[in-house]
């Protein structure tokens, strides 16, 4: 099982270097958003001397730091397999004696995620040297982090790949993908921190699974968590990653009789 | 159908193939041109039921080489999705290596492959080489094993030279060699395969047909293959399965098909100085190949009449060269599908 994903992760990573235009608009286009609102931010909250108790250092410690693990929870599914649903490639995967998700789009994602890691490092370096963010992390918040990085990106991997799923359906899954896309950078506190919202839309977005994936993990490391609030996110996310883990399955299952029952 | 299979005893199930009454059909949507049709369709969409494959049996025996032959729309490609587990038929039952194939168990993947050949399954940013190398993993292949197997297809396929350049710099012959070594790096006991000379040039399409021959004289692997190249039936088929409009009609030997089919023969004469022979009184004059400048003629006469007949063109006319042959394969198939 190892050696499968390893080869997976070897032949995916060779794979993205073979573009590496198409990387770098990539990866433009994923960090155009934060930055925009980093720099929006800042500007009013220099203007204004702060926002609802948000200072301008605050704001470049969030959205620095929202770089770094909007990158490490984001899922890409829907770019690197929707299209196999429509177009009958996935015919081609569902020969193989391995799941085409659950290890090939698995794999695919984390060699995306190790390149524009590479690619964003420079990025962060200059914007670390432009607005010299504050930042008081400690060992603990680190150790912490992972495992909810780690759950994170699970939670955003199985929503995503529950959600291209309905291609099988649908045909086409772009706008759903798009309207999912933004209900997330709105509650999963892209946009604005979480704390600045309106408080329906807090309520919701507590409630919500969005959170779970960037705003969490994001305030851990800026050591806003106690050790309760952390303890009781991580446990949310593994049941929310457990919920939607069965969902993908249901989905993926009923899907692919779908598939097979109009032509593959 | 025009006969019974002579191939496999019913019943036995060490064939590796053993189809019964498999249909499948799918609802399509229906609907008339125009933006009034399309709106309306947008509303309440109209479905229409097409029978693509219609209650199809048949058995192949192991080490088989059967072609699955039909015109385009027949049943062919369905029929074998469905055998490789793609596709979930509407009714009736197979077994193919005595699993059910679209139960889709990893055991049968893993002893079975699908080659399209106008779909690839390699990548096309990495050279074949690392795509081998994950099949390697995914099929749990040993290196022992692995090493083995690929020096075997080096050695037929010549893939060396090939293997090392990113797939989309490899011509499409040379990225069929690859895709077919891709897909029996793991030894698949049984191989689908749909037009896998489909756009190669003729000396590709005869290399890929001799692999073929001897892959499966080496391996006895089964081998069931469409392909519209009746060099490629020929060359590689015994027996062939001929469907249409989702039927079949017509399983058995391919030399015994040109005997049911078109129980006729071509005499092919070569006539000295003859300007008023009237070679009707023979036979069916056949238009032929524009050799007729040269005095060639060919008549199509019935197979039991074919020694009488040359006994008395050679009697009457000024025969310079005379040769009896069958009727082109193409022209029997034609034949069958129709019939």
């Amino acid at each position: 099982m190892f050696a499968i994903y390893k080869r997976l992760w070897l032949v995916n990573w060779a794979e993205q270097w073979q573009y590496r235009a198409n990387l770098l608009m990539y990866l433009a286009f994923w960090l155009v958003s934060p930055i925009v609102y980093l720099a929006v931010w800042t500007t009013i909250a220099n203007a204004q001397g702060s926002i609802n108790g948000f200072t301008a250092p605050d704001f470049v410690a969030y959205y620095m730091m929202l770089l770094i693990v909007d990158i490490a929870t984001s899922d890409i599914t829907i770019h690197i397999f929707g299209y196999k649903i429509m177009d009958g490639s996935l015919s081609n995967e569902l020969i193989l004696p391995i799941h085409p998700v659950l290890m090939k789009v698995l794999v695919n994602n984390l060699a995306f995620k190790a390149l524009q890691m590479m690619a964003l490092a420079p990025i962060w370096l200059i914007l670390y040297v432009l607005y010299q963010p504050v930042f008081a992390i400690t060992v603990t918040h680190v150790l912490l982090a992972i495992p909810a990085i780690a759950l994170g990106f699970m939670l955003q991997f199985f929503a995503g790949a529950t959600i291209t799923c309905i291609a099988f359906w649908t045909t086409r899954v772009w706008s759903i993908s798009d309207f999912y896309s933004n209900i997330f950078r709105l509650l999963a506190g892209q946009f604005v921190p979480l704390a600045l919202l309106p408080a329906f839309m807090q309520s919701a977005s507590q409630v919500l699974p969005f959170r779970l994936a960037l705003y969490f993990p994001v305030q851990l490391l800026l050591g806003k968590l106690s050790l309760e609030e952390t303890l009781l996110d991580l446990g949310l996310q593994v049941v929310w990653c457990v919920i939607l883990f069965v969902l993908f399955r249901l989905v993926w299952r009923a899907g692919l009789k779908k598939y097979a029952a109009v032509g593959a | 159908m025009l006969q019974q299979s002579a191939f496999g005893a019913p019943g036995a199930d060490s064939n590796p193939i053993v189809v019964e009454g498999l249909s499948k059909t799918y609802q399509v949507t229906d609907r008339e041109g125009g933006f009034g049709a399309a709106v309306r369709s947008f509303v309440k969409r109209k479905f229409r039921d097409v029978k693509a494959v219609q209650n199809v049996s048949f058995r192949i025996g192991q080490g088989e080489i059967v072609g699955f032959l039909g015109p385009n729309g027949a049943g062919k490609t369905t029929t074998l999705k469905m055998l490789a587990g793609l596709l979930h038929p509407t009714s009736g039952s197979a077994k193919v290596l005595g699993f059910t194939p679209w139960e889709r168990n990893s055991g049968y993947l893993r002893s079975m492959t699908l080659v399209m050949g106008q779909r690839n399954r390699l990548s096309w940013d990495i050279p074949a080489a690392d795509s081998f190398l994950l099949n390697q993993a995914i099929y749990r292949i040993s290196d022992a094993d692995y090493k083995r197997v690929f020096d075997e297809l080096n050695e037929l396929l010549d893939l060396a030279p090939i293997i090392r350049k990113p797939v989309r710099n490899l011509s499409l012959g040379e990225r069929m060699k690859c895709e077919l070594a891709a897909s029996l790096l793991h030894r698949p006991a049984v191989l689908f395969l749909d037009e896998p000379t489909i756009g190669l040039d003729i000396s590709a399409q005869v290399r890929i047909r001799a692999f073929l021959k001897e892959y499966n004289r080496r391996s006895g692997a089964t081998i069931l293959l469409t392909s519209h190249y009746m060099a490629d039936v020929t060359a590689l088929c015994e027996r062939i399965i001929i469907i249409h409009h989702g039927q079949t009609k017509y399983d058995g030997k391919l030399v015994d098909l040109s005997r049911r089919i078109a129980p006729f023969k071509l005499i092919g004469v070569t006539l000295g100085d003859c300007a008023d022979c009237d070679l009707s009184r023979y036979g069916t004059v056949v238009p032929g190949e524009g050799s007729e400048d040269a005095g060639k003629h060919s008549v199509q006469v019935k197979a039991d009449e074919v020694a009488a007949i040359t006994a008395r063109m050679l009697a009457e006319l000024p025969v310079v060269d005379l040769t009896i042959e069958d009727p082109p394969i193409e022209d029997v198939i034609e034949r069958a599908f129709h019939e």
